[in-house]
């Protein structure tokens, strides 16, 4: 699998790899991309180049995760980059499955209780996820934010922190096991008659969003956390 | 859901080392491959812990003592297409898809005694009424009260719903005991 470089044209890499450009579109890059390097439309955008790479070559490769490279960045870069996965969450795909479930259930046979099954969990789904994201928004991504900051104030000099990596072991996201729950119930336990392309309409969408959360949770829990109990240990001392 | 094969690749020429981690890691699943240049640092690393073990026939030579024990687990790189049954092997001039052939029988003539597999069975009556339990919110405990079962038989019915199902979460759970009728809406809130 490719990884992405800096003076390589970003759209031969989106051309093959589709399902980047809702990840681009985040960072506030729009399509019309021309033949223009990664590090010119990073510069365009104002990106930092670096970590713009990392991000994409996560997503463009599972198996790659720079987790060091990933922990030389600001805090805030990353708490940024989550509150923006956050949004596109709730905005376009949470909304996006609503919208294709919401057909899928209408326009197979009416009362297949199985497909009405499906879409109560998938609301309960959605319930767990917006909390979390709430939760992000109003009192974890401020603690973090806060922390960094009194770190800063306490020492001008920048010397270089120890952040202790964690083990890359399964770490049981409940969101991502809800997420795999949903999908399996579809693909293995669907019964009664059905309207199969919008069926897969469904899947498509929560596989998308399956892979982006998986995305995210890898850096919340082998960047973000890591990087924030260092900062917490550093402060207590 | 099968069980995370170990390989070994012991192997001087790294083009070959290469191209077979590759094509292990390609076409097989559940497959995790560890390389080593030479059976010095195969052994510095002090890992027995392996499947299989991939090798060339100078080294296995060279080395009887550690290969013969595990004749089973070996397979050997050769030039020629072997009449040799006793060690599993594989051509190296054969063409790609008689390779992964090869690679193919070799793995599963090895889980001659397979994996308890029970997957995409059906539930047992017993694994169905701690399903409803788990479904209706009660503890392990309280379940294993109600059905009149130890802790530990409640545990193994749980893990062998997940396996059998696939689904890991209570409301995963919930959800297939009202698709399949275990369950009507009236006996949980959703």
């Amino acid at each position: 699998m490719i990884l992405l470089h800096a003076n390589m044209p970003l759209s031969e890499v989106v051309e093959h790899h589709t399902s980047l450009i809702p990840v681009i579109n985040r960072f506030g890059i729009r399509l019309g991309l021309g033949d223009k390097t990664v590090e010119t439309i990073c510069k365009e955008n104002e990106l930092d180049t670096g970590f713009f790479i990392a991000v994409i070559n996560t997503f463009l490769n599972e198996d790659y995760f720079p987790e060091k490279k990933l922990q030389t960045f600001h805090t805030s870069q990353i708490i940024d980059y989550l509150t923006k996965t956050n949004v596109y969450y709730q905005r376009f795909q949470l909304a996006n499955i609503e919208r294709h479930l919401g057909s899928f259930i209408s326009m197979s046979a009416p009362g297949n209780q199985s497909l009405i099954a499906i879409g109560k969990f998938f609301n309960s789904f959605r319930d767990e996820l917006t909390a979390r994201i709430q939760n992000d928004t109003e009192n974890w991504f401020p603690y973090c934010k806060s922390l960094d900051q009194k770190l800063k104030e306490q020492e001008a000099t920048e010397t270089a922190m120890v952040v202790k990596s964690v083990s890359p072991m399964e770490m049981d996201d409940p969101i991502e096991s809800l997420l795999a729950d949903l999908k399996r119930l579809m693909i293995k336990h669907l019964s009664g008659e059905y309207e199969q392309n919008l069926c897969y309409a469904v899947i498509f969408a929560l596989s998308s969003l399956e892979k982006d959360i998986r995305q995210h949770n890898r850096i919340r829990y082998r960047i973000l956390v890591p990087m924030v109990t260092a900062i917490e240990e550093r402060l207590n001392r | 859901m099968q069980r995370t094969k170990q390989i070994a690749i012991i192997l001087t020429d790294t083009l070959q080392c290469i191209g077979l981690q590759s094509m292990l890691t390609d076409y097989f699943e559940s497959v995790e491959v560890a390389v080593f240049p030479s059976f010095a640092v195969f052994m510095a690393e002090g890992n027995e812990q392996f499947d299989y073990y991939f090798t060339d026939s100078a080294t296995f030579v060279l080395n009887t003592g550690f290969f013969l024990p595990r004749k089973s687990k070996t397979v050997l790189l050769i030039q020629e297409i072997a009449d040799n049954d006793s060690i599993h092997s594989l051509s190296i001039h054969s063409s790609p898809e008689t390779i992964i052939k090869q690679l193919r029988i070799i793995f599963t003539s090895e889980s001659s005694n397979p994996l308890p597999a029970d997957t995409g069975k059906e539930l047992s009556i017993r694994e169905k009424d701690v399903l409803h339990l788990i479904v209706k919110g009660s503890t392990n405990k309280e379940i294993a009260d109600k059905l009149n079962i130890s802790l530990n038989t409640v545990l193994t019915h749980r893990k062998n719903i997940t396996t059998k199902l696939g689904i890991k979460t209570v409301s995963g759970l919930t959800y297939y005991a009202l698709m399949n009728g275990f369950l009507s809406a009236d006996d949980i809130d959703i």
